[in-house]
């Protein structure tokens, strides 16, 4: 191919090309816009960053070719005839480009994702590293704000959503007997804006002045004031949400419009339906922090008054707006992973999911008490004091369908035949660590409690049981479950189960002391801490170091079973649902033809029950009457 | 039923076969088409942004109790109506121009989109206008933040739309869309429906519902 072919058609080079182009325009832009409003500086450092940061990504974008079909579809020139060259991965390569087969994008998510996860560990490193004793350690007090923010935006905003995303995406549409997802493009487009963002958070280290040092939180009017690292959260927060909206429209349409024949809204694996209701929660509640973090840019580029409280601005709205959507995010990083959990543990224990209906309602009830329960983050902001109980209550009142899961896996699992499989291992470790992490929920939602922990490692325990305990444990158990159907291949069930020990056990002795140092009062967000914390801090950054080592063997028997390990039937769990009927990885098109849905996804140990089958007429394809959809009677 | 649950493309001697035939034909597990689907869901995230915008309203004008306008500003109430009249016409033309796709008139889709296109541009640039003889800019107050934000939302909204109906119009005079397959003009219609609809909210509270307004 010639340079000009390189240079013009979609691609790395055709990107690369339009960085330079995209900053020149932006800078271009902005100068030009200050010249004519005779502000001086014309040329400012601070403008042309805040102005590329939006710019460049979207050159970047183009330059890749995520647009490259709209465009020749906006210009009215006749469409092409899909011929599925830009679908499915025949070399590594089809992993670099923009791909429009849902399972080579979910495939580029989890990659992309335990990259930040990676890289957001590190910087988890570093500050235990820096709190192993009191006093300064290794980085002066403004990089270890900026180390703490960055770490918990890359593994909120790059990690727990977008893995979900990417493991959902890869086995969505398989369950479900589809295809594909209903818009690829859209699904492609949804994946490359997630690089941006993190490649953007990661960056603002080089920002003059450090990385933004306000939490993922990122508070007005704090985060209205503080250097321009700020902005490279601002905006990189717009490109994640802008992908996770996109991406949960995808899930919705999928789900609602191309399910196989015969499945019903309940007779869909738990899965799906987890998707389905994070959907939701994302399509709804996304807008508000893309709206959050608008106000915060204005206020910061244009000198608006949002939360400048001398123009008469409202300080304490920040935080409503902010927890309407990052509420609901908690459960966004939950609900997926409470549908992994329902699949493995009834594959894995060879029993039907006890209570299905129960299971689906139950996420429902989630999606609606999710939104009202946001306040409970502002007991102490100083928030209109009637607001307090009713939060109180409800969200005392959410624990209730989460108990409802908690106890239909414990009767899904109750006299099954049980495999205790590295999935199952840590699904089961999910559950242990989440009811922990609930039982510290509950005790946060208490007014008084609250008031006396708020801002202490109590709260940085329980987000870390009910975040890495709960939802990373989660990713894990799926990854390891799906992997021989996305790569063909078997992992190591020894080093899995060492993976599964080692975390666990260190994970524990990272996060519980954690609990104690928080109710004696250890705040939360500080570099340095008084001397009576300092036995117990050495403890957890102890434990925390070969914590984060026992992540060392996960990497290593995910990239040796890729390479190396043996090949995998198409159905290695003897699972039911469609994705495990088709071959190890799937064909391109994922069916030959489209698979008839006759029963419920989780009958296992009834004689002769199917859920999909290939047949031409399968005998009865609706639901009859008194079906036994996950129901069990122990 | 093991045998049945596999599909010829596992074996590898159908591979090859599978590089020609695309996909299979998704079963339509709905009769909602996914393109309205997928816009329908897109305007609920886009409601839930302008919420995000009304709750900023909210807060500096019934909790913070701030007088509407700051005091000293004054709002061009009547070019505001005049404008909003000029944006509410164009969703009657927008209609125009989807009912004459779907009888198969090509004369009206043409210019029911162009009209459309045009009242839509007109808007935009009174808006612009107003904001260059506005007695306030967005800094210099909440209020006027307020002001500049909701009123600046919208018109970044009319913008995409504007940008939609270009693609459907540059579509339309180059031939395509028919009595049967009319959905590029459709989908953005219902975006711009949307966006006439938000402007009533934006205009009722920002304008009517002021101390120079007539609410």
């Amino acid at each position: 191919m010639t340079l000009a072919a390189k240079l013009t058609g979609p691609g790395w080079w055709r990107a690369a090309l339009s960085l330079p182009i995209g900053f020149l325009f932006g800078a271009g832009l902005v100068t030009g816009v200050r010249a004519l409003q005779g502000i001086e500086p014309a040329i400012d450092g601070e403008a042309i960053t805040t102005t590329s940061l939006l710019v460049v990504p979207m050159a970047f974008l183009m330059g890749i070719g995520c647009f490259d079909y709209w465009f020749r579809w906006g210009s009215g020139a006749p469409t092409v005839p899909e011929d599925h060259s830009g679908h499915g991965a025949r070399t590594w390569h089809d992993y670099f480009r923009v791909n429009t087969d849902h399972k080579v994008i979910g495939i580029q998510y989890i990659v992309t994702t335990f990259v930040f996860f990676i890289l957001g560990g590190l910087m988890a490193m570093v500050v235990r590293a820096e709190l192993a004793a009191p006093g300064s350690q290794l980085v002066d007090a403004n990089t270890y704000n900026g180390l703490f923010s960055v770490h918990a935006s890359l593994m909120i905003f790059l990690f727990v959503i977008p893995a979900f995303s990417g493991i959902a995406n890869y086995v969505i549409p398989l369950m479900i007997g589809a295809p594909d997802m209903a818009f690829p493009r859209l699904n492609a487009l949804s994946y490359w804006m997630l690089p941006v963002a993190g490649v953007m958070m990661a960056a603002s280290f080089f920002a003059p002045g450090g990385a933004f040092a306000t939490g993922w939180t990122a508070y007005a009017p704090l985060s209205t004031e503080t250097p321009l690292g700020q902005n490279f959260f601002t905006i990189g927060v717009q490109f994640a949400g802008a992908s996770s909206i996109a991406t949960a429209l995808n899930f919705l349409v999928t789900i609602i419009t191309m399910r196989a024949p015969g499945l019903t809204f309940f007779r869909m694996p738990l899965l799906v339906w987890a998707n389905f209701t994070t959907s939701l929660l994302v399509v709804i509640a996304t807008p508000f922090i893309a709206g959050s973090q608008f106000f915060v840019l204005l206020d910061r580029a244009l000198g608006m008054n949002f939360f400048n409280e001398g123009n008469g601005g409202d300080v304490l709205m920040y935080q409503h707006v902010f927890w309407f959507y990052s509420h609901p995010a908690v459960y966004i990083m939950m609900l997926p992973g409470f549908g992994i959990v329902s699949e493995i543990v009834s594959t894995h224990a060879r029993k039907p999911v006890f209570g299905y209906r129960m299971m689906a309602f139950s996420l429902m009830a989630i999606v609606l008490l999710g939104f009202t329960v946001w306040a409970h983050h502002m007991f102490v902001s100083g928030m209109a004091t009637w607001l307090r109980v009713p939060m109180m209550l409800t969200t005392m009142l959410i624990a209730v369908p989460t108990g409802i899961k908690i106890f239909s896996w414990l009767a899904t699992l109750w006299r099954g035949v049980i495999h205790l499989r590295t999935p199952l291992l840590f699904a089961l470790g999910f559950i242990t660590m989440f009811v922990l992490g609930g039982i510290s929920g509950i005790m946060l939602a208490v007014i008084p409690v609250v008031v006396h922990v708020s801002d202490t490692y109590f709260v940085v325990a329980h987000i870390h049981y009910v975040l890495f305990g709960g939802s990373v444990f989660t990713i894990f158990a799926g990854i390891y479950h799906w992997f021989p159907k996305m790569t063909g291949r078997m992992y190591n069930e020894r080093l899995g189960k060492i993976h599964f020990w080692l975390s666990f056990v260190f994970f524990n002795l990272t996060f519980g002391p954690m609990h104690l140092v928080g109710i004696d009062g250890m705040p939360r967000r500080v570099a340095d801490y008084a001397e009576q914390f300092a036995t117990l801090n050495a403890v957890i950054s102890v434990s925390s170091f070969f914590f984060g080592l026992s992540f060392l063997v996960f990497l290593f028997n995910m990239i040796m079973s890729w390479r190396r390990g043996s090949q995998a039937d198409a159905n290695p769990w003897r699972a039911h649902t469609l994705e495990w009927q088709v071959s190890s990885p799937p064909p391109l098109f994922n069916f030959d033809r489209i698979p008839t849905v006759v029963g419920g996804p989780y009958e296992y140990g009834v004689p002769g029950a199917v859920h999909g089958t290939f047949e031409e007429r399968p005998e009865k394809i609706a639901p009859q009457r008194g079906e036994r959809v996950g129901a069990t009677t122990p | 039923m093991e045998s049945a649950a596999l599909p010829a493309g596992a074996a590898p001697a159908h591979e090859a076969e599978h590089e020609h035939h695309g996909p299979p034909e998704a079963n339509r597990s709905s009769r909602v088409d996914p393109q309205l689907l997928g816009m329908l869901l897109f305007i609920i995230s886009e409601i839930m942004l302008f919420a995000a915008f009304f709750t900023a309203y909210f807060f500096i004008r019934v909790v913070l109790d701030a007088p509407w306008p700051a005091e000293g500003d004054q709002l061009p109430i009547e070019t505001g109506i005049a404008n909003s009249f000029i944006l509410f016409s164009s969703s009657g033309t927008m209609h125009w121009a989807l009912e004459s796709a779907r009888r198969g008139n090509r004369l009206g889709l043409k210019l029911g989109l162009l009209t459309t296109l045009l009242l839509g541009a007109t808007f935009l640039g009174v808006q612009i206008n107003e904001y260059v003889f506005l007695s306030f800019g967005p800094a210099d107050s909440a209020q006027g933040t307020i002001f500049y934000g909701l009123t600046g939302l919208h018109g970044a909204h009319v913008a995409v739309g504007l940008l939609l109906l270009s693609f459907a119009t540059v579509r339309a005079f180059r031939g395509h869309f028919s009595r049967e397959e009319h959905r590029g003009v459709e989908v953005p219609g219902i975006y711009w429906h949307f966006v006439d609809i938000a402007w009533v909210f934006v205009f009722s509270s920002l304008y009517l519902l002021s101390s120079q307004g007539i609410l």
